[in-house]
């Protein structure tokens, strides 16, 4: 349902993605990760449309939207959970819920946190703001992504500032939603519970796609890009050339 | 006796629908149209005829007071000096607001200047808006200014805005602060065009444990310009913190100046000010959300003047 070819994306004479090609399954739950600084922020925006990429295309149900905007590629389904997300005055989570949902039905909007599992009401007219914590916006963050109905959804580190106590619910509720409503789901994360929950890992490091596959199958690999190594690459099998 | 420019206006400046219920009173081009006194506020014409006294009694709760401005006639400059006498121990809303309606091409204006004196423990919230429009040339101005004299443990909250088509106002806010009163200002200002708006705010915290919170939100669209100066000064411990906020879009200019001046070592005084253009990060998540660019400029304007 996304497929992407020949990607690139630089800044200067650095390329951040660097040729990627890969095509995402419709209603399938991916898991990205790799190293800090590896592009994997950079391929998520890249889809959405945060950032224009150099060249290549993005294909969305066989359409091409590399040079549709944000707004247009909200509107063809796709649905995006900031790293760090906005924080405005005078805007209240039910606005920005409604604006998601496109209604400000009240029984819906309860219908919405209901299915995200914000249990306290009182939360639906927080302002959006410098005030709430960490863990209370990214929880707003995720519930606008759901509420879009998104054909696919990527969250970009959706842990970041959530207590340990609430991951599991949140890797539940992105299964959930996989489930039920089909949506295919791109979760950029360092988070094993995230990578875990994936029915496919992807590793990027340096721009390309280095790994495609399982999480067991990963973890060499993952343990190896997380640690300094400066000892010489020894062939294309040997995960320190992919540094 | 209401035409429908008065309604529209009237709406505008004071949600009013039509009279409202209590006591009221409306002045229409520099003249009483309309007043109605109620059992605990009365409202009298000063001798010169320029201004009212409102007076509130002692105890008053739960009331409220209109007192909104209209302005049709080309070429009238309407001055007007408001007291407000507030008994202690009340709870009441004045509404105030100012709506010009200009259809030629001469000048037309208004500056209001209210004086608060709120009694021992009172509560007043005080909204004010300004608003001009129509299809006339001539300059629109609002000069307002507000004075307020908080007794102790008054407390007094301002929303005082203008929401457009006033080509000209300069604004002065003036509180002097007793001791454990508690002042909250919030001012929002939206200018376009060639407007100009100035607004310039001295605190006086003269009372132990006095608090004081000025929030100043300003939209600066085309040519238009801002000015916004605000000095919080403390005699006494106190807390006091200015918060100022400008979005500048188009060409728009924008000088704020927040001060902070403190006289006795156990004040604390803060400021936060910030000028800039709309947050990046603010219109991508509500382009995600489906909105177009002007869509999401509009819907962040709207919540940051609300």
């Amino acid at each position: 349902m996304l497929e992407l070819k020949d990607l690139y994306f630089s800044v200067g004479e650095r390329n951040i993605i660097d040729g990627i090609n890969y095509t995402f399954e419709q209603g399938k739950f991916y898991g990205i990760t790799g190293p800090n600084g590896s592009g994997k922020t950079t391929l998520a925006k890249l889809i959405m449309g945060i950032n224009a990429a150099n060249s290549g295309s993005i294909l969305f149900d066989g359409k091409e939207i590399s040079q549709l905007s944000i707004t247009e590629r909200a509107k063809e389904g796709i649905a995006y959970s900031f790293q760090q997300p906005a924080r405005f005055k005078g805007i209240t989570f039910r606005d920005l819920l409604a604006m998601a949902a496109g209604t400000e039905d009240e029984e819906m909007l309860l219908a919405l946190l209901r299915r995200v599992g914000i249990c306290s009401l009182s939360f639906l007219d927080k302002p959006v703001d410098t005030k709430l914590s960490g863990g209370e916006i990214k929880k707003i963050e995720l519930a606008t992504t759901i509420a879009r109905n998104p054909k696919l959804a990527i969250y970009d580190e959706p842990d970041t500032g959530i207590d340990l106590w609430t991951i599991q619910p949140m890797v539940r509720l992105l299964k959930r939603e996989q489930k039920e409503h089909g949506t295919t789901t791109l979760v950029v994360s360092h988070n094993r519970a995230f990578l875990e929950a994936a029915d496919i890992v992807l590793m990027i490091s340096e721009g390309k796609l280095v790994y495609r596959g399982d999480l067991q199958g990963a973890l060499p690999m993952l343990n190896d890009l997380s640690v300094c190594n400066y000892r010489k690459c020894v062939g294309d099998r040997d995960v320190g050339c992919y540094r | 006796m209401l035409d429908a420019i008065d309604r529209e206006l009237l709406k505008t400046v004071a949600d009013l629908e039509g009279l409202p219920k209590g006591a009221f009173n409306i002045r229409k081009n520099g003249r009483l149209l309309k007043r109605e006194v109620s059992a605990n506020i009365n409202i009298e014409s000063l001798a010169d005829g320029k201004g009212i006294t409102v007076t509130i009694k002692p105890g008053t709760v739960n009331e409220s007071v209109h007192i909104p401005v209209i302005l049709s006639q080309a070429g009238l400059y309407d001055v007007v000096y408001n007291n407000f006498l507030i008994g202690a121990g009340s709870d009441v809303t004045i509404i105030a607001g100012c709506g010009i309606h200009c259809g030629g091409p001469e000048p037309e204006g208004h500056a209001g200047i209210h004086e608060f004196h709120v009694g021992e423990g009172a509560k007043v919230k005080y909204v004010e808006k300004h608003y001009a429009r129509g299809s006339g040339r001539g300059r629109r101005s609002l000069n307002p200014t507000t004075k307020v004299i908080l007794a102790a443990g008054a407390a007094a909250e301002m929303e005082l805005t203008q929401i457009g088509g006033v080509d000209e106002a300069n604004r002065v806010n003036e509180a002097t602060l007793g001791p454990d009163s508690l002042l909250l200002i919030t001012e929002r200002v939206l200018t376009e065009g060639g407007q100009r708006a100035v607004s310039t705010n001295t605190i006086t915290m003269a009372g132990e444990g006095s608090r004081a919170n000025m929030i100043s939100r300003s939209v600066i669209k085309g040519d238009s310009r801002q000015d916004f100066h605000a000095t919080l000064e403390a005699l006494a411990p106190c807390f006091g913190h200015i918060e100022c906020d400008a979005i500048i879009m188009d060409n728009g200019k924008n000088e704020t100046i927040p001060a902070l001046k403190a006289h006795h070592p156990d004040a604390a005084l803060t400021h936060e000010a910030s000028i800039g253009k709309i947050a990046s990060d603010q219109l991508m998540k509500l382009m995600s959300l489906g909105l177009d660019y002007d869509e999401a400029v509009n819907r962040i304007i709207q919540g940051f003047l609300k």
